[in-house]
């Protein structure tokens, strides 16, 4: 016997409790970790760029700008790169099944942020070889069951072609990954050229331009600046970067962000309430046999650790369960959700672990290390 | 007669004051207590309950601190030692035995007897060895597996016993050690402690109620309101034959 083995013998003297609350620790974590992943994935902010700057129409960015727009910010000295695109909302299928398309020029997208969504020399010289060629992120392909060479058709909620139809038709060129798990792959690149000829409305208009400042250019500065050009003009603009144009966005969802912030963290709060408490109340329940170990020789510190290492014991059964759970969830519906378990978060899961260990154990650790022997005796 | 064989005595108790406040009242136990005993003696204390007999025997193991006063055991000053130096000294140099036994019931014999040993610096083999020597040397050789819940009282206090001496302390402090058990096992353990004094050279403070279990020690002393009103000196004689007695009485007496 060691003393870590003298601590799992605590932990499993009523085995149904620990079960129990290492159950408890399980989906308070698993919350945990969902939550977590969800903010670091794609639907949330944490893989969005604070570097790239979209410039929209100022009145929604449902409202187009013309591409004349292109050379005049094109112009500005301190934009390293920048592209355009038009984007088209349609469906796959049933109308449920919504896929996004983003028409673009792929030079210049390349150039803009070709590396953050993957997009080698392989994929581009695809795009270049048919003029319907796509290429789909990697979720989205995923989620539909799509690969490379495959011939697909995408119903336009509002994009009509010079014939009359909604109808589209691409053929996938290739697949791009995104730089890490938290790009949001959940989309399909098509050449502007093809779409910007072949739609009966709307030509030579864009949905926006996506612009890279150069190294060291302040971004706020220079979305200033680009709006200011065209503060004048038949279609004024908003310049944001990414991140702050999504957090804008999910501020639109802002009650139900709350109620969904509340109700997690209501639920999480309770689960570690009531672990911690019975940790608590399983230690003092041995106030008694704690006494027994200090008339036995046993230190102050020692008693501490003993006690503590019950509680991690517990926490971290129970914790490392959650997130496996949370992996899994991940995994499975991980893409199309948006979650991503990232390095960080599976950090910040296994600090919010120990914590909750030395929490739920340090107040009677500390009680017991406190407790006179003899008080400890009279306990009985 | 002091009870002291040699010059210092291993237990050293000298006007000790102690009392216990229940609100604003102040219960005097001792106002001025002391003792002397002997390394290799044992010695019964006797009297009334609430007496303080156990409060005797809490000073002496420094779980309990005197109000004021002397408790020095050996070359260790009680009564100026904090808490961890006097957790450490413990570790090495006492057991104790409980009326109840106090074994932890999620252990198993020798899981209860071998955790003195984790304060030691023994492997693992070092403890099995030590565990299986004084759990034989008790006559519970055979039960390490068992577990306190499916042992009768007298087995479990030999398992007490087992776990006190394993560390192999110079002092075994034991409060009412038989006061649970029934005449047979009662004499089986009363056996026990007088080997371990005679054959070990034990020290041993015993508090008992009953008479006959302090027939079992070397000499008794009765504590009546905070005193010691007798101290009954057993005359060799008096003694039931024990083989080795005088051998150890001499090694007591050579380790002074
Ligand atoms: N920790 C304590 N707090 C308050 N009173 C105590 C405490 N320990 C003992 N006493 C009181 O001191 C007296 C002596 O107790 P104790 O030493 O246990 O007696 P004995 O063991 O001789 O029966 C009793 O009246 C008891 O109530
Ligand atoms: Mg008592």
């Amino acid at each position: 016997m060691t003393s870590l083995q003298l601590a799992r013998r605590n932990a499993w003297r009523k085995p149904y409790r620990t079960l129990l609350l290492m159950f408890c620790v399980a989906v308070a974590i698993l919350i945990y970790g969902l939550t977590q992943s969800f903010l670091a994935g794609s639907q949330g902010t944490g893989g969005a760029s604070d570097n790239l700057l979209g410039v929209f129409n100022k009145a929604g960015r449902s409202q187009s700008l013309p591409m004349s727009y292109l050379g005049r910010i094109a112009a500005d000295s301190d934009v390293a790169a920048v592209s355009y695109m038009a984007r088209m909302r349609g469906f796959a299928g049933t109308q449920s099944n919504v896929v996004m398309t983003s028409a673009v020029d792929p030079r210049s997208m390349a150039a803009v942020n070709g590396r953050e969504l993957g997009l080698t020399a392989d994929l581009l010289a695809g795009l270049d070889r048919t003029r319907d060629s796509v290429l789909v992120g990697k979720a989205l392909a995923q989620a539909q069951g799509w690969s490379v060479g495959q011939r697909i058709g995408v119903t336009a909620f509002q994009m009509t072609g010079t014939n009359g139809s909604r109808d589209w038709s691409f053929e996938i060129a290739g697949i791009f990954e995104g730089a890490d798990a938290s790009t949001d792959t959940y989309f399909m690149i098509a050449r502007y050229d093809y779409i910007n000829a072949a739609r009966a409305q709307g030509k030579d208009m864009v949905d926006g331009f996506v612009v890279r400042p150069r190294d060291g250019v302040s971004p706020g500065v220079l979305a200033s600046r680009i709006d200011a050009l065209f503060a004048n003009s038949a279609a004024p603009t908003r310049t944001q970067s990414e991140k702050q144009f999504l957090e804008a966005f999910i501020r639109q969802f802002a009650d139900i962000g709350l109620i969904i912030n509340l109700v997690v963290g209501a639920a999480f709060t309770t689960i570690m309430m009531i672990v911690i408490n019975t940790m608590a109340f399983a230690v003092r329940e041995r106030t008694f046999e704690i006494g027994v170990l200090k008339t036995l020789g046993f230190s102050r510190g020692r008693i501490m650790a003993l006690v503590l290492g019950e509680t991690l014991f517990i926490s971290v059964i129970g914790g490392l369960a959650g997130l496996a759970g949370a992996k899994c969830a991940t995994m499975l519906a991980g893409p199309a959700l948006g979650l991503s378990l990232t390095p960080l978060v599976a950090g910040k899961t296994a600090i919010v672990i120990i914590a909750l260990g030395l929490l739920g154990g340090l107040l009677p650790a500390v009680n017991a290390m406190r407790m006179p022997i003899i008080n400890a005796f009279r306990s009985r | 007669m002091t009870g002291t064989i040699g010059k210092e005595p291993y237990i050293e108790i000298r006007g000790v004051r102690k009392g216990f406040s229940f609100g604003a009242e102040k219960v005097a136990i001792f106002s001025d207590l002391s003792l002397n005993i002997a390394r290799g003696d044992f010695v019964a204390v006797m009297g009334p309950s609430g007496s303080g007999k156990s409060t005797l025997l809490n000073m002496l193991s420094g779980i309990d601190r005197p109000d004021s006063g002397k408790v020095r055991i050996g070359d260790s000053h009680l009564e100026q030692m904090g808490e961890s130096a006097k957790a450490a000294w413990r570790a090495h140099n006492l057991g104790i035995v409980f009326q109840f036994y106090n074994l932890l019931p999620m252990l198993n014999t020798a899981q209860n007897v071998e955790l003195p040993l984790l304060l030691k610096p023994l492997s693992r083999r070092q403890r099995a060895e030590r565990v299986d020597t004084v759990l034989d040397l008790v006559g519970l050789d055979g039960r390490q597996k068992q577990y306190p819940a499916s042992m009768s009282g007298g087995q479990q206090q030999r398992v007490g016993i087992a776990r006190a001496i394993v560390t192999d302390p110079g002092l075994l402090l034991c409060d009412e050690p038989t006061g649970d058990l029934d005449c047979k096992s009662a004499n089986d353990i009363l056996e026990m402690l007088r080997l371990l004094n005679r054959e070990l050279n034990k020290t041993i403070v015993m508090v008992t109620h009953d008479p006959e279990a302090a027939g079992f020690a070397r000499r008794t002393l009765h504590l009546n309101k905070g005193e010691f009103t007798e101290q009954f000196q057993r005359e060799p004689e008096d003694l039931a034959p024990q083989p080795h007695r005088d051998e150890a009485m001499e090694q007591g007496v050579a380790r002074q």
